[in-house]
């Protein structure tokens, strides 16, 4: 896999730039259909993420006063480009061909960008609602920050290693982390959920409260990358947790022929990304939002202090059963 | 942060009428509040006076989309009094029930706005599906989802046939188990209870001293329900009961709301069961006697007052509304003080505002003020109200 | 509890959803809809007229012959509606002693010619 021509099919077209386009758009396809069901209603039909992102695309972007045009376009070109470059890292047919030592904290500061891009588009926005949720995007993210890095920090000491990939391995030879780490996959799904900024942590979009907090500035083909950005970050997160806890795509066992291993390792990461994005539509569902000081304590008190204690169970396996 | 003005309206997704709250935050909590309510000023009540007894009642219903009928029928009990009429009995029963059940559809649509306001979507779809049955039944009833025009000066416009009667009465079971669900959800379902329970506490003295009415005052523990106090229609051959709360924070409010929608199935199924055989209107005069009269009901948000004076034409000379919701929005400024700036959609949604019922006029009589609004063209010393309260606060 | 359980459920039935146009909404018979006048039964009396809460309904002139109450009378006025402005109260059906001028079971619809009249 080091012909270059090969890394670059896998970089833009499978499963990199296309066919991550395509299936964020069918995921979010689906978690909308599923919400709708979930509430009785019929929702979208197949085409419509696709129809949304294009007709946003010909909208008129509006420049609000005063605004800096340069800085407005280039951050959610910025926050597109981060999230799509986290899934390259992350294994979708077999292990990824660029994997290095160290790339799961490269993927996880990767996933930071699009809040910190979320800030600083409210507060360049000019405008109360946006600084408000700006404010309220970066207070979120140093509450579920900690828990959630917790979280994915357990199974690299579990399986030793920082990539992703050799976490994946790992997990071939011996059983799932989701049963080795139950609280610590729990713990991943509540960060994931507050990361993607859904029901109930989708404080600094509550539409209610500040309009569309710092997204209100945003028009035409930024509301269309932003909104892109937000539907590849639902990828990236499920494939990263299906990854780490859910086995990846490798069967325990190697099937004969290669093509075959390579399209059950690819039907394999569908179905656990699939049911990764059913309990967190599930999740979005049944719950309203909370406010920001009740994250605060929630956060705190709860999510953060189980992510520790399920750290120090680890710790305690590894030292007694895992390391030779 | 400073101290922000941050305007929630005249335009703002959480509003569903156009309202001006400026509201001055420091960080997230609220220090101040001015408010400003005229934007839905329409000069219904200057129109009121050129409008005979006939003509007057559709006017009069499309004051507010979810109370028509009750400051139709409010206007029509008023008439009837000072005219010495007394309508026949399956008239009254007929009101009750079209009245109770705008009740419910009021109720259920509140509390799904309740719930979109904290971002749980999806009891928002389900008491607005629920919602469908009742309009259903006011449509096979009167003819139109809202705005029923079932009343006229002596009685009722239409009669309910007994295919109605059957067709209203198959769908009470089903709501009957919606409402109990509900009840089970506001009393345990945790995103509600988290973001209801504590927020926009009033004490029973304060709601006396705010004269907040209606289901917002009746979480406060005020034992006050204009049917039972001032009784009118069928209310006082129908057992229910009124329901209160001593809680008197959104939570309190939400769990009245959930209450009189039980209470209302129960007297909608004993009137339909009971509908008393007979005409459904007598004949009556066309003008008016002489008189003034001040006019109570129970409306969904609370007790709508009409004050009317006749003068012996067939015009009434003054219509004066008192709606709920303007009585209530002086506890929702107090209230609002201190609180965090993501409650304030919750605490305003829970009074159930209808700022289409509020716009009208009011004059404020301030000493020593030249502040004096008198034209009834222009809106509301209602601003005046908020910032005198606003500046009394230290 | 009940919340998750009752999505799980609806996961798995049909959606309330009356998939307009595909589907029509069942109109009750009551339904008050768009005005119109049997042209035959109306004796041109002008109660529809006073009654009307909007005053959208003038009377023009019409005249002809119309049996009432087992007479011939000749008549010589008859109400004419602005379609689009009148509020479908129903008093003017109420107020009609021959049961003419009524409110149809469908809608007005919509249209762009703002002096669609009646009659």
């Amino acid at each position: 896999m080091t012909d270059p021509v090969l890394i670059l099919l896998y970089i833009f077209v499978f499963p990199g730039f296309f066919f991550l386009f395509a299936y964020a758009l069918f995921l979010s396809y689906l978690d909308r259909k599923i919400a709708a069901r979930m509430q009785q209603r019929v929702g979208p039909p197949f085409w419509q993420p696709f129809a949304d992102f294009i007709k946003m695309l010909g909208k008129e972007v509006i420049n609000p006063d005063g605004v800096d045009v340069k800085v407005f376009d280039a951050i959610p070109l910025v926050a597109l480009a981060a999230v799509m470059t986290a899934f390259i890292y992350v294994p979708v047919i077999g292990l990824s061909p660029v994997a290095f030592s160290g790339d799961l904290v490269v993927v996880l500061y990767l996933m930071t960008l699009p809040t910190l891009a979320l800030f600083l588009l409210g507060w360049l926005s000019r405008n109360i609602f946006s600084a408000i949720g700006g404010i309220r995007a970066v207070t979120q993210l140093f509450i579920y920050e900690v828990p959630f890095f917790l979280a994915l920090l357990t199974p690299a000491v579990m399986a030793g290693s920082w990539s992703i990939s050799e976490i994946v391995v790992w997990q071939q030879h011996n059983l799932w982390l989701v049963f080795l780490q139950p609280i610590g996959f729990v713990v991943a799904l509540i960060g994931l959920q507050a990361k993607l900024e859904r029901t109930p942590f989708d404080i600094p979009e509550a539409e209610t409260e500040i309009v569309a907090g710092p997204w209100t500035e945003l028009t035409g083909r930024r509301l269309a990358l932003m909104h892109l950005t937000s539907e590849v970050s639902l990828v990236t997160g499920s494939a990263l947790i299906a990854a780490l806890f859910l086995g990846g795509p490798l069967l325990p066992w190697t099937l004969s022929p290669v093509w075959l291993n390579v399209a059950a390792g690819f039907g394999l990461f569908l179905a656990k990304t699939l049911a990764v994005l059913l309990i967190l539509s599930s999740i979005t569902v049944a719950t309203g939002r909370l406010r920001i000081d009740q994250l605060n304590d929630i956060g705190w008190k709860y999510i953060a202090s189980v992510a520790l204690v399920q750290v120090g169970i680890v710790l305690v396996i590894n030292y007694l059963w895992v390391t030779p | 942060m400073p101290e922000v003005v941050v305007p929630i309206g005249p335009q703002h997704p959480a509003l569903k009428e156009p309202v001006n709250f400026r509201v001055i935050a420091d960080g997230e909590k609220i220090v101040r509040l001015e408010l400003d309510l005229s934007y839905n000023h329409r000069g219904i009540e200057k129109a009121a006076e050129q409008r005979n007894f006939i003509r007057i009642l559709p006017l009069l219903e499309r004051v507010c989309g979810i109370c028509s009928h009750s400051h139709s029928t409010v206007f029509a009990k008023g008439i009837e009094e000072i005219m010495g009429i007394e309508i026949p009995p399956r008239a009254r029963y007929i009101r009750t029930i079209i009245a109770e059940l705008e009740r419910m559809h009021s109720h259920l649509l509140w509390l799904g706005v309740a719930a979109h306001e904290i971002g749980f979507n999806t009891l928002f779809m389900w008491t607005w599906r629920d919602r469908e049955a009742v309009q259903d039944t006011l449509e096979e009833m009167s003819g139109n989802r809202v705005h029923y025009n079932m009343n006229e000066i002596g009685g009722v416009r239409c009669d309910l046939t007994p295919v109605q009667v059957e067709a209203a009465l198959a769908r009470l079971p089903n709501l009957e188990e919606r409402i109990k669900k509900y009840m089970d959800m506001v009393n345990s379902e945790e995103t509600l209870l988290i973001r209801f329970r504590g927020v926009g506490r009033m004490s029973k003295a304060e709601a006396l001293k705010f004269g907040a009415v209606g289901p917002t005052a009746r979480a406060s523990g005020v034992d006050y329900d204009a049917r039972r106090d001032d009784p009118y229609l069928a209310y006082a051959e129908v057992p229910w009961n009124v329901v209160t709360d001593n809680q008197g924070d959104v939570y309190g409010r939400t769990r009245v709301r959930v209450g009189e929608l039980w209470e209302s199935i129960q007297i909608i199924r004993f009137c339909l069961e009971n509908l008393p055989a007979g005409p459904v209107r007598t004949d009556a005069p066309k003008n008016a006697p002489k008189g003034e009269i001040f006019s109570r009901y129970e409306a969904p948000r609370g007790e709508l007052a009409h004050y009317i004076r006749t003068n012996g034409t067939d015009k009434a000379e003054r219509v004066d509304i008192r709606s709920p919701t303007l009585a209530n929005w002086t506890s929702v400024a107090m209230c609002l003080i201190n609180q965090n700036l993501a409650d304030l959609p919750v605490i305003v949604a829970a009074i159930d505002p209808c700022v289409s019922c509020t716009c009208r006029m009011v004059v404020v009589n301030q000493k020593g003020s030249t502040n004096k609004t008198n034209s009834p063209d222009t809106g509301v010393a209602v601003r005046d109200l908020g910032s005198r309260l606003s500046r009394r606060r230290p | 509890m009940s919340v998750l359980r009752e999505m799980i459920e609806n996961l798995f039935s049909r959606p309330v959803t009356i998939l307009y146009p595909v589907k029509k909404v069942p109109i009750p018979d009551t339904f008050r809809g768009r005005v119109a006048n049997t042209g035959e039964r109306c004796i041109g009396c002008s109660k529809c007229s006073l009654v009307c809460p909007a005053q959208v309904i003038t009377m023009i002139d019409g005249p002809r012959d119309v049996e009432f109450k087992g007479k011939i009378l000749a008549r010589k006025k008859r109400p004419q509606v602005d379609l689009y402005k009148c509020i479908r109260c129903g008093l003017c059906e109420r107020h009609c002693p021959t049961e003419s001028i009524h409110l149809e079971h469908r809608h007005a619809g919509t249209g762009t010619d703002r002096d669609v009249r009646v009659t």
